[in-house]
C-alpha cells in the first residue's frame, strides 16, 4: 500500500490539486451546523468537526432524484430522458463510519440482479478521501460497538491519520492511487508510530453496545412489550431515518408541469404512518410500535439475515438528533438484556 | 447497465370491462418496440408496474399467460391515483410496463401434479395465467388433474365470464364457479368458496394448492385445506403490499426478512408461517 506523509501547511495546495481533477465536497461551517459543502479552497474546510450533520450518502442517494424526465405527446406522457448524469467528485473528509456506510448500501444498490443504476453510476465516479477520527470524539459514537474502528478505512479510497503537525496518507485503492501525485512525494519514516495512534482513538469510543449480538434474541421478539415502550415516546417525525448513513428507503412520485413531467425518488421513512398504506386503506404497520420494531429489526436482524451485517455504523447521528432522545444504543442494550 | 426504473413502453391494444360495477378492466397491452416484447418473458404469477408518466406507478399482477403472445394483459381495480387514471385511459394510448417482476407459481414443480387452484373476487387474476398456461395444448399433458374453485360476490362480478364457459366446455378442468348470492339468471352454484371447496373435496394425493384471495376467504378456505390433509409445503399464495421500487430497494414491503417484490409475491404457507406475522 502506497503511503504519504503531508504537512499540514500543504492541505491548501492538496485541496487547489484535487479541485483541479473533480468537484471537492468538505464538511464546512454553515451557521452552526457542520454540512457537506462544494469548495474550491482549503480555508472553508471545517477545521474541528466530529462529524458532518447530514451523512454524505446524500452523494450517492440524494434527498431529492429527478430519475426521468417526460413530455406530453397525442398518445399520452412519453419518456424523454432516463440518462444518469456522470460526474466525477471527490468526497475529502468523510469520516470512517460514513465511508462504511456506503459499503453497507453498496450491498443493497449494487446486487448482480437489480443493479441501482442511480446509486452505483455515483458510487463510480466518486473517489472517497476518509479524515480518521482521531480526535474529538463524540460521546455519542459507538463505531466499536460494531467492530469497526475510527481509523479504519472501510469504504475509502485514501484514508487521512491526523498526526498534529503532519497527516499520515494511505492509498487504499487504485481509485485512490490515482490521485497520488497531488499529495507531494514525502513517504513516511518508518519510525512513525502509527498503530498507537489508531489503538488510542478506538479506546474513546464506546464498544459496550451490543449491536451485533442481538440479532439471535430478535429473532424470537417479534411480540414483545418492548416495542410499545419505544414507541410511547417516539414523535414519527423521521429525524433518525434521515440523518442515517445507512437509512435508504425511499419513494418515488411525478410531478407535472405544464406538458413537461419528472419522476423523482424522495427519501421516505419507515417511521411514517403513509409508508407501508395501501390503497385499500389497510396498513400492515399501522401503529408506531410496529413501525419501531421494523426500523430496529430492519438495522439489527432482516439485514443481517439478507447480507450478514449489522445496518448501522454507531454514528451517533440519531443519538444526537432525536428531539426527544430516544437512544439506539439504550434499545440494543434493552433487547439485549431481553 | 439497464435501468430498472425505466418503463417499458407499450400501447393499449384493447380494454375489456369485466364487471357490472365497471370499475374492473383488462387492459390488453401491445409493446411499442418489438425487441422489447422478446425481453418481457414472463411466468404466471409475476407481476409488473404499470406506470403512467405524471401520476405514478402500480403493482399489478399478469393476467394474461406467457403462452399468449402478441401482448400482455392485466386487470385492474380502479382505487387510486394511477389506477384511476389508467380507468381514465383509452385504447391506443401510450404508458409503461416496468417488470416482469417477483417470483411465479412455481411451474416446474407443478408438474405432474394435480393442480387444485382456488380463487376468491378480484384476486383471481394470476391464478386465470395459471389455468391459460396449464391448459395450453403444449403444455396440458405435463399436469394431473385440475380442479379450480373461483368465486365472486354476485355474478356480475365475475370476471373472465366467457372464459369461463370456454373453460366449462373442456372436459379436462373440473371448474367450480360459485357466487355468495346468484340473481334471477344465475343458474350456477351459490355458496362461499370454503364450503365449496369442503364439497369438492380435491385430494390432497400428488396434488398442490395455490389458493388467492380476499383475507377473510383465506382465513377460513385455509382450515378446510389442512382439514383435507394438504401439508403447509403444499398451500401456496401471493401477498401483496404497498410498493415502489419493485425490486427490493425501497423498504416497504417486507414481510420479516423477504421483500414481497423480489423475494414473493408467491409463497407456501410453509414459507410464510416461519417469517414474522407481519401481514
Amino acid at each position: 500500500m502506497k503511503k504519504r506523509l503531508l504537512k499540514k501547511s500543504g492541505i491548501a495546495e492538496l485541496v487547489a490539486k484535487l479541485a483541479k481533477r473533480a468537484g471537492v465536497f468538505a464538511p464546512v461551517d454553515n451557521e452552526g451546523n457542520t454540512l457537506f459543502q462544494k469548495v474550491i479552497d482549503a480555508n472553508s474546510i471545517a477545521k474541528q468537526y466530529v462529524n458532518s450533520k447530514d451523512a454524505p450518502k446524500g452523494f450517492f442517494f440524494p434527498h431529492s432524484e429527478t430519475l426521468m424526465r417526460y413530455k406530453r405527446t397525442d398518445k399520452g406522457m412519453e419518456l424523454e430522458d432516463d440518462q444518469v448524469a456522470q460526474t466525477k467528485r471527490i468526497l475529502f473528509g468523510v469520516r470512517p463510519c460514513d465511508a462504511r456506510s456506503f459499503e453497507l448500501l453498496d450491498l443493497l444498490f449494487n446486487q448482480e440482479k437489480y443493479s441501482d443504476t442511480y446509486f452505483v453510476s455515483k458510487r463510480e465516479n466518486t473517489t472517497v478521501i476518509v479524515n480518521a477520527c482521531v480526535e474529538p470524539i463524540s460521546k455519542n459514537c459507538f463505531c466499536t460497538s460494531l467492530g469497526l474502528s475510527p481509523t479504519g478505512s472501510a469504504g475509502a479510497d485514501i484514508l487521512m491519520l491526523d498526526l498534529g503537525e503532519e497527516i499520515f496518507v494511505e492509498f487504499i485503492t487504485p481509485k485512490g492511487e490515482a490521485l497520488l501525485d497531488c499529495f507531494g512525494d514525502m513517504e513516511p519514516s518508518a519510525t512513525i508510530d502509527v498503530q498507537a495512534v489508531r489503538e488510542r482513538a478506538a479506546t474513546l469510543v464506546d464498544a459496550s453496545v451490543p449491536c451485533r449480538e442481538i440479532k439471535t434474541t430478535l429473532d424470537n421478539i417479534y411480540e414483545h412489550p418492548l416495542w410499545e415502550s419505544i414507541a410511547q415516546k417516539c414523535l414519527a417525525c423521521g429525524t433518525c431515518t434521515y440523518l442515517c448513513p445507512t437509512c435508504h428507503c425511499f419513494d418515488i412520485s411525478d410531478e407535472v408541469k405544464g406538458d413537461d413531467g419528472a419522476r423523482i425518488r424522495n427519501w421516505d421513512s419507515c417511521m411514517f404512518p403513509l409508508f407501508t398504506k395501501e390503497t385499500s386503506g389497510h396498513n400492515p404497520r399501522s401503529t408506531q410500535k410496529a413501525r419501531w420494531r421494523q426500523r430496529t429489526m430492519h438495522k439489527f436482524k432482516y439485514f443481517v439475515d439478507n447480507f450478514n451485517e449489522v445496518l448501522c455504523v454507531g454514528c451517533g447521528r440519531c443519538v444526537a438528533y432525536c428531539p426527544v432522545n430516544i437512544d439506539i444504543r439504550e434499545v440494543v442494550k434493552s433487547v439485549a438484556k431481553i | 447497465m439497464g435501468n430498472d426504473y425505466t418503463p417499458i413502453p407499450v400501447e393499449i391494444a384493447k380494454i375489456t370491462t369485466e364487471v357490472d360495477t365497471k370499475d374492473i378492466k383488462t387492459f390488453r397491452f401491445a409493446f411499442v418496440n418489438k425487441a422489447d416484447e422478446e425481453k418481457f418473458q414472463y411466468r404466471p404469477g409475476q407481476f409488473g408496474e404499470l406506470s403512467i408518466f405524471g401520476k405514478g406507478e402500480s403493482p399489478i399482477g399478469i393476467a394474461s399467460s406467457p403462452t399468449q403472445k402478441g401482448f400482455v394483459e392485466f386487470t385492474v381495480q380502479k382505487a387510486g391515483v394511477v389506477t384511476s387514471a389508467l380507468h381514465a385511459m383509452e385504447e391506443g394510448m401510450r404508458m409503461g410496463i416496468r417488470g416482469p417482476l417477483g417470483n411465479s407459481w412455481p411451474i416446474e414443480e407443478l408438474q405432474g401434479k394435480n393442480v387444485v387452484i382456488v380463487g376468491g373476487g378480484f384476486a383471481f387474476t394470476t391464478l386465470r395465467s395459471l389455468i391459460n398456461y396449464v391448459i395450453d395444448d403444449a403444455n396440458r399433458k405435463n399436469f394431473g388433474k385440475v380442479t379450480v374453485v373461483y368465486g365472486a360476490r354476485n355474478p356480475g362480478l365475475l370476471l373472465y365470464k366467457d372464459e369461463l364457459k370456454t373453460w366449462a366446455e373442456r372436459g379436462d378442468i373440473n371448474l367450480n364457479v360459485t357466487v355468495d348470492k346468484g340473481d334471477a339468471s344465475w343458474k350456477g352454484r351459490e355458496g362461499f368458496v370454503p364450503t365449496v371447496c369442503k364439497e369438492v373435496a380435491p385430494s390432497p394425493e400428488n396434488a398442490v394448492a395455490l389458493i388467492c384471495g380476499p383475507p377473510i376467504m383465506i382465513r377460513f378456505t385455509l382450515p378446510v385445506f389442512f382439514d383435507l390433509k394438504f401439508s403447509k409445503e403444499n398451500i401456496i399464495t401471493s401477498l401483496e403490499a404497498r410498493m415502489k421500487c419493485g425490486i427490493g430497494k425501497c423498504g416497504r414491503c417486507n414481510v420479516g426478512s423477504k421483500y414481497i417484490c423480489k423475494d414473493g409475491p408467491v409463497f407456501t404457507f410453509a414459507e410464510l408461517s416461519k417469517l414474522s406475522p407481519e401481514y
